[in-house]
């Protein structure tokens, strides 16, 4: 047989797969591993995300960033508030905001906590 | 078998990868069920046993699955798998420190028995067992496995040369052991 003609039969011998009754089974071996690696992913990176928005948070509360954020809110508040009341001076929707600045830090922390989820699913999808 | 099943099994391998490279895992278990046999079967001819066999496999097809965005369909998927496979299970026997002794097995390799009687038929696996470890990983990786030999001898760490010298005596072992049979031989391929 000629070398060429040989080593092209060896290739087809090699390209033709010995039979295994448990095919099926190793298959869904394999799958159950994949399944098994994506949920534990998932979780870890879910978690990652839960906590790098905790730990986001608590910096921020923990920080003086609040305190200035709020100063810097109340000037700017009061220069709108007069911006406005040359414009318009009957107009008092600010007022409500001023009542409750709680109402403000719920909303940035809410916001922190968005940004963990939205970062969660970015490093998902990557 | 569910409709999901059914459609996967309607679709080429590069469509199937193409679902798998987005997180598709249905996909890719269907790439598993095609070829999940020529990769096992390939690593038991490089010499493994059956279980390190089916192990390597698993984790090659794993690796497969998280490098699938790396596979464009230039080539044959089943080509693709085994050489990540082969790789595998190299880096097995390096790990185990096997690799350096199967090198050296092939210079002490006993002489080819005498060819089989022309009425007996002899396949691929069995031809395989008469060669040395060392000629039987080279002929492998470079007719199973699809390896150049120099990536054959990049993979095994050995001198070019040395990779060629081990593929020519396993192929003139193999010859000896297959040619009697050989009209035998490709009469009962498909039998997987």
């Amino acid at each position: 047989m000629a070398e060429l003609d040989f080593e092209r039969s060896l290739e087809r011998q090699f390209a033709d797969p010995p039979y295994f009754p448990d095919s099926e089974a190793f298959a869904q071996r394999v799958e159950s591993k994949l399944n098994r690696g994506w949920i534990m992913r998932r979780w870890m990176i879910g978690c990652a995300g839960v906590v790098g928005g905790l730990v986001g948070v608590s910096q921020l509360v923990m920080s003086s960033v609040l305190d200035r954020v709020e100063t810097v809110s109340h000037g700017s508040t009061k220069a709108i508030e007069a911006g406005i009341a040359q414009v318009r001076p009957s107009f008092d929707l600010l007022s409500l905001v001023q009542s409750d600045w709680a109402v403000v830090w719920v909303a940035s922390a809410l916001a922190v906590v968005a940004m963990g989820f939205v970062l969660t699913r970015v490093i998902e999808e990557i | 078998m569910t409709g999901s099943q059914h459609r996967l099994a309607s679709l080429h391998d590069v469509e199937l990868a193409t679902l798998a490279a987005t997180g598709d895992r249905g996909a890719f278990g269907e790439l598993v069920r095609r070829h999940g046999s020529a990769v096992r079967g390939l690593l038991r001819r490089m010499g493994a046993a059956p279980s390190e066999a089916d192990d390597t496999a698993q984790d090659a097809f794993l690796a497969a699955f998280e490098g699938i965005a790396e596979y464009r369909g230039e080539g044959a998927f089943a080509g693709w798998v085994k050489r990540i496979a082969a790789r595998q299970y190299l880096r097995r026997l390096q790990r185990e420190r096997r690799l350096a002794s199967l090198a050296l097995e092939a210079e002490e390799a006993d002489e080819v028995q005498a060819g089989p009687d022309a009425a007996q038929r002899i396949d691929l696996d069995e031809a395989l067992k008469a060669l040395g470890a060392a000629e039987r990983l080279c002929v492998t990786m470079c007719y199973g496995a699809g390896l150049s030999h120099a990536e054959a001898a990049e993979a095994l760490n050995l001198p070019l040369g040395t990779v060629k010298s081990h593929v020519k005596r396993g192929l003139d072992r193999l010859r000896t052991r297959l040619a009697p049979a050989d009209g035998a031989v490709e009469g009962r391929r498909g039998n997987g």
